[in-house]
């Protein structure tokens, strides 16, 4: 009996250590079947994206009459846990909504390169950075977005300060906040780190008064210099502005979702680094603060001879399933999806700015306005270019600055080594 | 009548393991009825093997090949290697020792409360209901609940300037965090080892207590030398229950409360399995991580179940 | 023995604090669900300024809560039923019909407690959906099963043992197959202990969601813990709808917990008792 149990054991022990299965599945198929498309994202349960949806599904079957289309809409908490576990078990959607950057980079290899199906709406949107890869494009744009900085007017004028002209350097600023703290009683900055977000932000808010022009570009290029004075005073800037007490209390368990524009919003703070589209942004600010009196500033200079732009990319977009079962009737869906009907209701509803340079917001009052100026002169967003798992480093070593747990030095080191490796 | 010496598997002491049953070896027995033990225990046994045993046994399996482009590929014990270079695993695997350093006090909590209440303190009744809520509710609302009490300019602050303590980060200091999330998985799970405590304390038997009593015996004499032995069987219990308790279900509160931060200060192992499978697209690595977490949970359950035999003898 | 009155009292105020600070969250919360996005946004820790139901009805409603409700009731109903059947009868097994390797089985269901969902989650979400489990009720249901068999068996192995052998035997002789024993015997005199062990596993089974999340990814399946958490996305700042959502999930807990109080305790108790 006990012979039998250890032959037993040694049996399935010599099984399990063969390592001869593969943890992703190879054969992979989507959920979707002839005549049927399956769309993923995380807002088309929104009340904001009906209108959008609808447009995109009739544009689509005008050129499609016999095929349906499914969205199926899940959390966002969790969408690239349940996306991975879908495609792993290749039971993946056709259609996929993704983050621009990181997340959709890691997955190229899952996902079909759109470049030929795109080609005739190269020119009318925008944002085709964040959706590509190794110079292929895995994603159409819907929305722009980016970092812009807000400001809440009433607090500096109740400071003495000219709400039309925000402080261009970053001395002036320093000012700025000791007077709005003084005057308003308010900390200067919103933070809200819990995610990791906070530092994203920061770096892609502030980024274009840091570095250099040339630097900023060779960045985005891919050739990114961590020992650089420039880029490490990106993480020095983010401690120095905790540790004089410039930010929000509890930064590190602030959810920058939604709790720091709450606070934006609820007037706890003078500033945020907010976002130029969907939420965090002009779109829910203007109703609570009042649309005169939200405003929009590019970074104060940091260092001598830089020039401050907005920084944005494409926000989200749609890709397609490499193995999906006809890729020409995937793709049409991601046109229908970024179709300009389609996202002039999207635009208007959930207050984003489109990917469609045609397509121009209506109603946002002059915060809108103003990040809408910026667009030309704009540059691709910092921390878009680096990858998930960066991000995810790089937001961990921020929450040990703010702690003083680590020092700069140290945390652009473990950044930079994720980056090289 | 109870009889038998293992407090878990009881048989009549008949022959203890021998097969000498005399119904079921009498000669002529439909074969039916011979194989009555294994029809009846084979839906158990086939969906335990299925849906638990493979999979774990796949799961090492995976453990040994790679992720992305190396897909199927073996990497031998890469993962592995890759594991306890991550600064973050390890941080996890501390956390576990912190856990298990805890865990007497997430024992004593209940059993303390359990002995107040078996010793009619006033209002012994409401209590006894009350305590047992938290436990009903699933932990992903007691997280998000937490979160804003909890908050730098939440009630618990409030609480504490009101008698002139200074606020806490409770989820955002480093230092604090694992232990603030602790202390919300104990507030959510003290009363289900009350309620066992309690029924320990039922079959205590009420003449050793009043023996003591009338020897003059002060209270905590008593609980050491008259409650503590006589409860030895249901202190084991709640120690093995709470520690595969902290040990495997404090994903939900860590997910929604700290997201493992900050830092990473609050990662544990099932929670880097988690993010590790979905977000960052390894499941090759989160299998090998899986696996060390099974061999930690072995070796930390049969070490404790030892010491507290050892620790408890009774008979 | 007991020390002076005094003592009695101060430790009855420290308990009766801890009695509020268990619950103070859920009234909290109800406070929540009470306001509206914008009161909730500019004052988080107020008191609500009315009581308001909307967000509860929207919930329901829009948030997609009453299909989400429904699923939950399907699967945790398909899974308690199975488990206690299942769980029954290899606790019967277990505790009165020795044969070989009992123990053996016994120890192999008390190690597989010990298996985390974690540890187990990657390579169970490829059998499933290898065998085209994932996103449907049965392959939830079976999740569900194999999830909480182990305590189940543990609970009701250790409930049966203690109904002493004589009475199986003399069932025995009257001629009863070990079937009949379970059907006649087994099953009724295990009531109570079925009782309690079912409602203790209908909890772990409606707040989950872990397992759900996985095994279902797709919105007509989707249960009520995990709708519940959708209901803060990315960008949702609609806390009290959230909050809403939050009472309408453990609602119903809370209504069985309140009449079944006992039994549920007792489930807890079925397993920890000596013997």
């Amino acid at each position: 009996m006990k012979q039998r149990a250890l032959w037993l054991a040694v049996l399935i022990g010599s099984l399990a250590l063969t390592g001869c299965g593969s943890a992703s599945s190879r054969k992979s198929s989507t959920s979707g079947s002839a005549g049927k498309l399956v769309v993923w994202d995380w807002k088309s349960s929104d009340k904001t994206a009906t209108n959008y949806v609808a447009k995109a599904k009739a544009d689509f079957a005008k050129k499609h009459p016999g095929t349906t289309v499914e969205f199926v809409a899940q959390p966002f908490d969790q969408y690239y846990t349940l996306l991975g576990a879908a495609i792993q078990s290749g039971k993946g959607p056709d259609v996929i909504l993704f983050n621009g950057g990181g997340q959709l980079r890691d997955r190229a290899d899952s996902l079909l390169p759109l470049d030929e199906y795109v080609a005739p709406d190269k020119s009318r949107l925008a944002g085709w950075d964040a959706f590509s890869k190794e110079g292929k494009i895995y994603a159409a744009p819907i929305t722009l977005q980016g970092h812009p900085i807000y400001y809440n007017k009433t607090f500096y004028s109740k400071a003495g300060l000219d709400p039309a002209k925000p402080p261009a350097t970053w001395d002036a600023m320093i000012s700025a906040c000791a007077a709005l703290k003084k005057a308003a009683g308010v900390p200067c900055f919103a933070q809200g780190n819990k995610e990791g977000y906070g530092i994203q932000f920061w770096m892609s808010g502030m980024g274009s008064s840091i570095l250099t022009p040339d630097e900023y570009d060779q960045w985005i290029a891919g050739q990114r210099d961590w020992t650089s004075p420039n880029v490490k005073k990106i993480f020095s800037l983010w401690k120095e502005v905790n540790d004089k007490g410039l930010n929000t209390t509890g930064p590190n368990s602030t959810a920058m979702f939604m709790d720091m524009y709450t606070k934006f919003e609820a007037g706890k703070a003078a500033n945020v680094i907010g976002l130029m589209s969907d939420v965090g942004g002009w779109h829910e600010m203007n109703p609570i603060l009042g649309a005169e009196n939200l405003g929009v500033m590019l970074p104060p200079v940091v260092t001598a001879g830089t020039t401050p732009s907005l920084a944005y990319d494409g926000g989200v977009g749609y890709g397609v399933a490499k193995w999906t079962k006809d890729p020409a009737l995937a793709a049409d869906m991601v046109r229908s999806l970024t179709s300009k009907d389609a996202l002039t209701a999207y635009s208007a509803d959930a207050g984003a700015i489109a990917a469609d340079t045609t397509v121009t917001v209506t109603g946002g009052g002059p915060a809108a306005a103003a990040i809408t100026a910026e667009i030309k002169d704009g540059k691709p967003a910092l921390h878009v270019a680096l990858s998930a798992k960066t991000q995810e480093v790089m937001g961990r070593v921020s929450q040990q600055l703010l702690a003083g747990k680590i020092t700069v030095d140290d945390g652009v080191k473990q950044i930079a080594a994720s980056d090289k490796g | 009548m109870p009889n038998g010496d293992s407090p878990l598997l009881v048989r009549s002491a008949p022959a203890g393991r021998t097969d000498e049953a005399p119904a079921a070896r009498a000669p002529g027995r439909p074969l039916g009825e011979r194989l009555a033990p294994f029809v009846l225990i084979a839906p158990a046994l086939l969906i335990i093997l299925i849906f638990r045993l493979w999979p774990l046994l796949l799961g090492v399996n995976f453990s040994f090949t790679g992720d992305g482009e190396q897909n199927g590929a073996q990497v031998g014990l890469g993962n592995y290697a890759e594991l306890f270079d991550d600064p973050v695993f390890r941080i996890a695997l501390r956390n576990v020792g912190l856990l298990v350093l805890l865990l007497p006090i997430a024992v004593a909590i209940p059993g303390l409360l359990a002995t107040f209440i078996f010793l009619k303190v006033p209002g012994n009744r409401f209590f006894r209901s009350v305590y047992f809520f938290p436990a009903v509710l699933s932990p992903v609302i007691i997280g998000a609940i937490f979160n804003l009490l909890l908050s730098v300019d939440g009630p618990l602050n409030a609480v504490l300037g009101f008698v002139g303590l200074d606020p806490v980060d409770w989820l955002g200091d480093s230092s604090v965090a694992i232990f603030s999330v602790v202390g919300v998985h104990i507030w959510a799970t003290f009363g289900m080892g009350l309620v066992v405590f309690l029924s320990g304390f039922a079959t205590l038997d009420p003449t050793l207590l009043d023996a003591a009593r009338v020897d003059g015996a002060s209270t905590p004499q008593v609980i050491r030398h008259v409650i503590v032995p006589g409860l030895s069987r249901t202190i084991q219990f709640v120690f093995v229950t709470t520690m595969i308790g902290m040990l495997t279900s404090m994903f939900g509160l860590l997910f929604v409360m700290t997201g493992g931060g900050p830092g990473g200060s609050t990662y544990l192992p099932e929670f880097y399995i988690w993010i590790q499978q979905g977000q960052m697209n390894r499941p090759a690595l989160a299998s090998a991580a899986s696996t060390v977490l099974f061999l930690v949970m072995l070796v930390v359950g049969l070490a404790q179940i030892a010491i507290l035999r050892r620790g408890l003898k009774e008979e | 023995m007991r020390g002076s009155r005094l003592g009695k009292w101060v430790i009855a105020v420290g308990m009766a604090a801890l009695a509020i600070a268990t619950i103070y969250p859920m009234l909290f919360t109800v406070n929540v669900a009470m306001k509206t996005q914008r009161e909730y946004i500019l004052d988080r820790f107020s008191l609500s300024s009315g009581l308001r139901w909307e967000n509860i009805s929207t919930a329901w409603e829009s948030g997609g809560m009453a299909r989400y409700f429904v699923n939950s009731l399907i699967v945790v109903t398909g899974a308690v039923v199975l488990l206690l059947l299942i769980g029954s009868m290899a606790g019967f097994a277990l505790s009165h019909l020795r044969f070989r390797g009992s123990r053996a089985l016994f120890l192999g269901c008390l190690a597989a407690l010990f298996v985390p969902f974690q540890v187990i989650m990657v390579p169970l979400a490829r059998t499933m959906a290898d065998t085209g489990l994932i996103d449907t009720y049965p392959g939830l249901i079976l999740a569900y099963v194999a999830q909480f068999l182990p305590f189940t068996i543990y609970l009701m192995t250790s409930y049966y043992s203690r109904i002493p052998s004589e009475i199986v035997d003399a069932a025995r002789i009257d001629g009863n197959s070990p079937y009949g024993v379970y059907r006649r015997i087994m099953l009724p005199m295990g009531r109570p202990a079925l009782l309690s062990v079912g409602v203790l596993n209908a909890l772990f089974c409606w707040n989950d969601v872990l397992i759900a999340l996985l095994m279902t990814p797709s919105p007509e399946r989707r249960t009520l813990m995990v709708g519940v958490t959708s209901l803060r996305g990315q960008y949702t700042s609609d806390i009290p709808l959230f909050a809403s959502g939050v009472l309408i999930a453990a609602v119903p807990v809370l209504v069985i917990y309140l009449f079944l109080q006992r039994q549920i305790a007792d489930g807890v108790t079925a397993g920890s008792m000596k013997g």
